[in-house]
């Protein structure tokens, strides 16, 4: 299943992440309504893989407890 | 006013639900089918009252000549319906449904708070809490915007029946708290253990303001509740969004306990160090059990 961040990069150069989807026509789904938006229409929409950024490293449980035996 | 923040469907509607469930060979998610029938009642109370959200308005509007003590009465009356908390504010863009137009000016919050000391009875029991405060929020959003359409001004009621704002934000603006790492918004006094009601409406009142009392940075320290989950589904970094952190929960990792089982999972939520405040006992009683089957607790027990 695919992560993906969808940002929203304002006039001004703010980033700020709408949310996380899980394949890309969704991501594309929501850039499009965003973009049907008047009050949106000076904001750039990119997607952008999450795996790398928003993969915890925090092993399971089930992990933790095999590595302390 | 045209909504800006995309909301994810709960059950099957939810693609993300859908396909786990058909990848893995399920008819469907365990958690929907196997509601007690406390659940199953609960879910019917507020469908039953879906129908009654919008209704007719008063033609002999009250005029308001002071908005203060109209927000007053508001909370009040709330309060008298069962609400825990209530907060008001000016509905903006990001506090609606994407693809939703919501016309009215302001928002009325009214909470309800969980029991939190059902915890020690296990995942099915804060469940149905859960449903509790839902089915009393619905109940009480009815109530309240009947009540604000008798005094002429229009209203309508969100709630598990049918909603089309968005809890995290209006619950931010009005100052019940700020949001945790889990996901959930917390209340200084009762944590993330309290579920929503609201009501749009063009009656004059009075905002209420953000309040910052520490959580986002507690959270950047905290963890418990990241590794007090099984599935792995709470992220160590964080995104932002108009100045505010969230970590954005991996639904992959969290749905095979949260939905893909007979019993719910609200452990992220039961595990907070803010619930400490308001149960001191029960939720030190809950962390020694935690413990005692290897899971993190807070550093000073």
């Amino acid at each position: 299943m695919d992560k993906l961040y969808v940002n929203e990069i304002c006039a001004d150069g703010e980033v700020n992440t709408v949310g996380l989807f899980y394949s890309r026509g969704e991501a594309e789904n929501i850039i499009a309504q965003l973009k049907s938006i008047p009050e949106r229409a000076d904001c750039r929409y990119e997607i952008v893989e999450a795996v790398a950024v928003a993969a915890s490293t925090n092993p399971p449980q089930q992990a933790r407890e095999s590595e302390k035996k | 006013m045209r909504g800006t923040t995309p909301r994810r469907e709960q059950g099957m509607a939810d693609p993300v639900l859908a396909s786990m469930v058909h990848a893995l060979g399920l008819e469907t998610a365990r958690h929907y089918t196997a509601a007690t029938p406390n659940i199953q009642a609960y879910r019917d109370s507020w469908l039953k009252l879906a129908k009654f959200r919008d209704g007719p308005v008063n033609p002999k509007r009250l005029e308001v000549t002071n908005p203060a003590e109209m927000t007053k009465q508001i909370t009040a009356k709330a309060m008298e319906l069962g609400a825990d908390m209530v907060g008001v504010c000016r509905l903006q863009p990001h506090m609606i449904d994407l693809g939703e137009d919501v016309t009215h000016e302001f928002v009325i919050a009214a909470c309800v708070a969980e029991d939190y000391e059902k915890v020690v009875h296990g995942a099915n029991a804060v469940e149905e809490e859960a449903m509790r405060t839902y089915a009393k929020c619905t109940e009480i959003a009815t109530e309240l915007a009947v009540h604000v359409r008798n005094l002429g001004y229009p209203a309508l009621a969100h709630h598990n029946g049918g909603s089309e704002v968005q809890a995290i934000p209006i619950f931010y603006q009005v100052g019940f708290g700020q949001l945790g790492r889990h996901g959930s918004l917390i209340n200084e006094k009762y944590g993330a253990s309290f579920r929503p009601g609201f009501v749009t409406t063009d009656l004059p009142l009075t905002e209420d303001k953000p309040r910052e009392f520490g959580v986002q940075d507690f959270c950047m320290n905290c963890n418990v509740c990241q590794l007090n989950c099984p599935g792995d589904a709470i992220p160590k970094e964080h995104v932002m969004t108009h100045g505010i952190k969230r970590w954005l929960i991996d639904l992959e990792k969290c749905y095979p306990y949260s939905r893909l089982r007979d019993e719910y999972c609200h452990l992220c939520v039961d595990v907070c160090p803010y619930n400490v405040k308001s149960h001191p006992e029960t939720y030190k009683a809950f962390m020694k059990e935690r413990k005692q089957v290897g899971y993190k607790t807070p550093k000073s027990w």
